[in-house]
């Protein structure tokens, strides 16, 4: 092993260490300042791509596809099933065909450069959604699951689009689908048998099985010319129950993507971001990123009020469904990688990811936040019937502090 | 036999002084003096004592929803184990202490909670954790004075350790 590749993993991880450190103090995540570093590292510090760290970022793409599936909560998605399916479909739908037509009519991108720009701005993002929705309370009303559900929905087409379309329909698909469909069907009951036999260990059996899963049907999706993160997906989805159970192992699972892959993928991400080609193409950024609120506007806001929710309610879920970060950056790499995109198209996309994770949420709860009709009772409050009012909290109500004995005051 | 103390009332006035009191509590060195400050008032004028700590915001636009578990997961753990520090630096001096956590922008809460919870006092400590947060939006203690409905005393670690 060269002494160059540990000075590059030395530098990679301590742009992602000052991601991680400006995170804890600015309260951003750790993802977007990745990326941000990424950009920084691009463009001033001639970070480059090697085949590691190819691989690094591309399972940390696969690992962030497969932990977005497995913390889907099954019961959350099984409430108020038909608003879901119904708004999450078009909050897809619209914009991927509308960013779409943009791109190939307008912009006159080429025939696949087109599907990917419909396909990252058709993303919505859980997290940024989950964030609002447990800042404010609202995860626990069944408007914030109907939100949360829908989102998972837009992500099921999102990465169902960049696994199908780029496809080849060949053997390979074939056998591709003949290992996914069964395994994908069996990973409930097996898991859980698998999971109670080995136990929680040290060497970390459970994790290691998942990691196995997803490489070979990673591997089997990328001979068919599909993608690794539409198995990853499903994975995910299938084991949502079993995660959803087993918190601790959600949690290592998470440390070993935070600590060691995602990172590499959001710093690869943001490496590509030209910022000359930002500069010069600010405008057309500006018009891309309005066409994704638009095409989300069109969509969304009618089918949320024929579900009758209030027009203010229907303009914040307007703006939650516009958000988006993880998938847009995914499907925007997947796309320059593989040759479909170019450097300033990718650049172009991804800054309006980004534009997309912020400004839609900014919007939503700055004017649209809906009220909590039953906040105290509903967030679980506890304390001073006083202090309930103040947001969702919890604790101990004050008592009268027993008075303290002056010193002269014993007889 | 123990006697009650006689109570201060302001000139002019047959109030007392204070019957609700808002402690801030983020488990600093500073907001440690702010607690031991909050409670000999209290005892003295035989008030009622909260502790308020109020949690950061979840991390804005995040990639994964791990992520914000992660983080609501540790400042639950961080907020429980400090509330849990001032309930016993409350019970060694025989004070029956109420706590509450709260998530949102520090000021906005404790001015929120005092004025919901009709506090007539809220102590605070001259400084928090986080330095670079004061000089990027202004000290908490700024603004909880500027805009809280009642009292404000705001303890200096110097004052205490003296006093």
């Amino acid at each position: 092993m060269s002494a160059e590749v540990y000075l590059t993993a030395c530098l990679w991880m301590s742009l992602a260490l000052l991601a991680s450190l400006i995170s804890i103090r600015i309260g951003v995540s750790v993802a977007l300042l990745e990326i941000g570093m990424g950009i920084l590292g691009g463009n001033f510090l001639h970070l480059h791509i090697t085949t590691w760290i190819n691989f690094l970022a591309s399972f940390g793409s696969v690992l962030l596809t497969f932990l977005a599936g497995a913390e889907i909560d099954p019961t959350l998605m099984r409430a108020k099933l038909k608003e879901s399916i119904g708004i999450g479909l078009v909050s897809f739908l619209f914009p991927f065909a509308g960013a779409f037509a943009f791109c190939l009519f307008i912009l006159r991108w080429k025939l696949h450069a087109a599907e990917i720009g419909g396909i990252a701005l058709s993303t919505a993002s859980v997290a940024v959604v989950y964030a609002v929705m447990v800042e404010t309370g609202l995860n626990k009303t069944d408007f914030g699951k109907i939100i949360l559900s829908a989102v998972f929905v837009t992500d099921l087409g999102t990465v169902l689009a960049l696994g199908v379309l780029f496809a080849n329909f060949n053997g390979y698909m074939v056998l591709f689908a003949a290992v996914t469909i069964p395994v994908v069907l069996l990973i409930p009951k097996v898991t859980r048998w698998y999971f109670s036999f080995v136990g929680n260990r040290v060497s970390e059996p459970e994790i290691k099985y998942v990691m196995v899963l997803l490489f070979l049907l990673g591997g089997l999706a990328t001979l068919a010319q599909s993608e690794a993160v539409l198995p990853a997906y499903l994975i995910g989805v299938a084991m949502a129950g079993v995660f959803l159970q087993n918190q601790d192992l959600a949690h290592r699972t998470r440390s070993i993507a935070f600590t060691l892959l995602t990172p590499f993928y959001f710093l690869k991400a943001g490496l590509f971001v030209s910022l000359p080609a930002v500069l010069t193409s600010i405008g057309l950024i500006i018009i891309l990123f309005l066409v994704k609120m638009a095409t989300k506007l069109i969509g969304v806001y009618p089918i949320s009020v024929a579900f009758h929710f209030k027009p203010r309610d229907s303009a914040y879920i307007t703006a939650m469904m516009s958000t988006g970060l993880t998938f847009g950056t995914i499907s925007s790499l997947f796309g320059l990688t593989h040759h479909i995109i170019t450097q300033t198209q990718y650049t172009m996309l991804v800054t309006v990811v980004i534009l997309s994770a912020v400004v839609p949420t900014l919007i939503g709860q700055a004017f649209f936040r809906p009220a909590l009709p039953s906040d105290t009772q509903e967030r679980g409050l506890g304390g001073h019937p006083a202090d309930e009012a103040s947001g969702a909290r919890r604790g101990t109500p004050p008592r009268l502090a027993p008075q303290r004995a002056l010193p002269d005051s014993e007889t | 036999m123990k006697s009650k103390p006689s109570r201060p009332v302001f000139s002019g006035t047959n109030a007392t002084m204070f019957k609700r009191i808002l402690v801030a509590y983020d488990g600093s060195e500073g907001s440690k003096h702010a607690l031991r400050a909050g409670l000999a008032i209290g005892q003295y004028f035989d008030a009622e004592i909260c502790a308020i700590s109020v949690e950061g915001k979840l991390p804005r636009y995040a990639a994964t929803l791990g992520e914000v578990d992660e983080v609501e997961r540790e400042r639950h753990q961080y907020f429980d184990h400090i509330q849990a520090e001032a309930t016993q630096i409350a019970a060694e001096l025989g004070v029956e202490l109420g706590t509450v956590v709260a998530p949102g922008s520090p000021a906005e809460i404790i001015v929120k909670t005092a004025r919901e919870g009709k506090y007539d006092l809220i102590v605070m400590g001259h400084k928090g954790h986080s330095r670079v947060h004061q000089y990027l939006v202004g000290a908490t203690t700024d603004r909880v004075a500027h805009l809280a409905p009642c009292s404000v005393l705001i303890v200096r670690q110097s004052a205490d350790s003296a006093g």
